[in-house]
């Protein structure tokens, strides 16, 4: 969805008027934008009716949410203590080369934002990588060529 | 109503009281950092140690926020708490070496060499969060903590000039290490990036503050803003009161 004022105060005006919601509502921007962006911070702030640095201080608090837009497809590659030892890295290095991201990145394409995390609960697939809620296993450098393709293609992942 | 043991000294105290009140109250000194009374306990700077005996057993608890429920006995200066305090005050300085107030605590409170860890840059903040709170309760909330981890620190939103920054410099100070920096000339007061008018008392030309910070005050308190400061209002209301009664 565009990032427009009409779009944002349509998420915003969903709930009440109450800071408890402030992480929903920037929650829902995430999904919906793919970020959470500054005019929307500023006009959430006005709606509830707390300064702007209350909700600015949240959103770099959750990795969860961001300040600059994601990719469409976010790539999560687990770099635990199981997926490190076999072979994360060279699996983020592949993801380098490939795509040209590293982690905390976006493409300039806006297509792919790679992420790495500490432990996905499945260390015996290691190494695991996550692409929009879809789990590969025993990832190697050739099936991440085409794994990229197929999310690529709009066959895998979203 | 409880009664504890501080130092050998009898305190008493209700339940659920901080350790560190009662003892303040009790004159018995325990240096802190992060403490401020009427922001509310932060317990993070881990200054404030003390030892705890309860049925034979000695234990390090932080008396800022440690609430008093039964009658114990207390050590603020014992073998454990100094050796303790001096890691933490360790701790303390290569978090924030350019810090003079841990400095100057260090001196005093001897702490071990900290050699072997890497202190940071350039630092002064022991990332407490006073300065974010007093800057809620009594300013505008122009900052916040922002981040978290190791990459954590204090600051406008988008480390921008915030328009909501009044300059009233409750942020620094509140601030027990110096962390926050302002420069104030004869007309200006500039902190967190952004220059404020300041105003003077109409009589005494002392300064009274930044012009949008009387401003939001009188706003709050629903009058006019402030043109005297503090001393000469007392004395102009008092010349006011003395004419009433004819007392010239
Ligand atoms: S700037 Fe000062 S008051 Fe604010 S968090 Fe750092 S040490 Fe605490
Ligand atoms: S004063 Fe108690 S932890 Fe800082």
């Amino acid at each position: 969805m565009e990032v427009t004022e009409k779009n944002m105060r349509e998420i915003i005006e969903g709930y009440d008027r109450d800071q408890r919601y402030a992480l929903a509502i920037m929650q829902d921007m995430q999904r919906i934008f793919q970020y959470v962006p500054r005019e929307g911070l500023e006009l959430l702030a006005e709606y509830l009716g707390c300064p702007v640095s209350a909700l600015y201080s949240m959103a770099t608090f959750y990795k969860a949410l961001s300040l600059v837009p994601k990719g469409v497809h976010i790539i999560k590659c687990c770099d635990g203590t199981a997926c490190h030892i076999r072979g994360a890295s060279t699996l983020i290095e592949g993801i380098a080369r490939e795509l040209g991201i590293g982690p905390g990145e976006t493409t300039p394409d806006g297509q792919f934002s790679l992420e790495t995390v500490n432990c996905l609960g499945s260390c015996a697939l290691a190494p695991v990588m996550v692409i929009d809620d879809v789990y590969y296993g025993k990832v190697t450098l050739e099936r991440l060529k085409e794994i990229l393709s197929e999310v690529k293609k709009g066959g895998g992942g979203k | 109503m409880i009664e504890i043991q501080i130092n050998g000294k009898t305190c008493t105290c209700e339940p659920g009281e901080f350790l560190l009140k009662v003892a303040a109250r009790n004159g018995i000194y325990i240096p802190t950092l992060c403490h401020h009374e009427g922001v509310g306990e932060q317990g993070c700077c881990r200054l404030c140690l003390a030892e705890v005996v309860e049925r034979g057993r000695s234990r390090i608890v932080v008396s800022c926020v440690f609430p008093v429920e039964k009658p114990i006995e207390v050590y603020t200066d014992s073998e454990r708490v100094r050796e303790n305090r001096a890691v933490v005050l360790m701790l303390l300085k290569e978090r924030a070496p350019e810090s003079e107030e841990i400095a100057r605590l260090c001196e005093e409170y001897q702490a071990i060499d900290g050699s072997r860890f890497k202190a940071l840059d350039n630092e002064k903040c022991i990332m407490c969060g006073l300065c974010a709170r007093a800057c809620q309760s009594l300013g505008t909330g122009a900052i916040a903590t922002v981040g978290r981890g190791t990459g954590k620190k204090v600051s406008t939103p988008y480390d921008e000039p915030s328009k909501d920054c009044v300059g009233c410099l409750s942020c620094a100070r509140i601030c027990p290490t110096g962390a926050i920096p302002y420069k104030q000339d004869e007309k200006e007061r500039r902190i967190w990036d952004r220059s404020f008018t300041l105003v003077r008392c109409e009589s005494c030309g002392e300064i009274i503050g930044t012009r949008e910070e009387l401003l939001l005050a009188a706003e709050r308190g629903g009058r006019e803003p402030d043109t005297l400061c503090a001393s000469c209002r007392q004395k102009q209301m008092a010349d006011v009161l003395a004419h009433t009664y004819g007392l010239e």
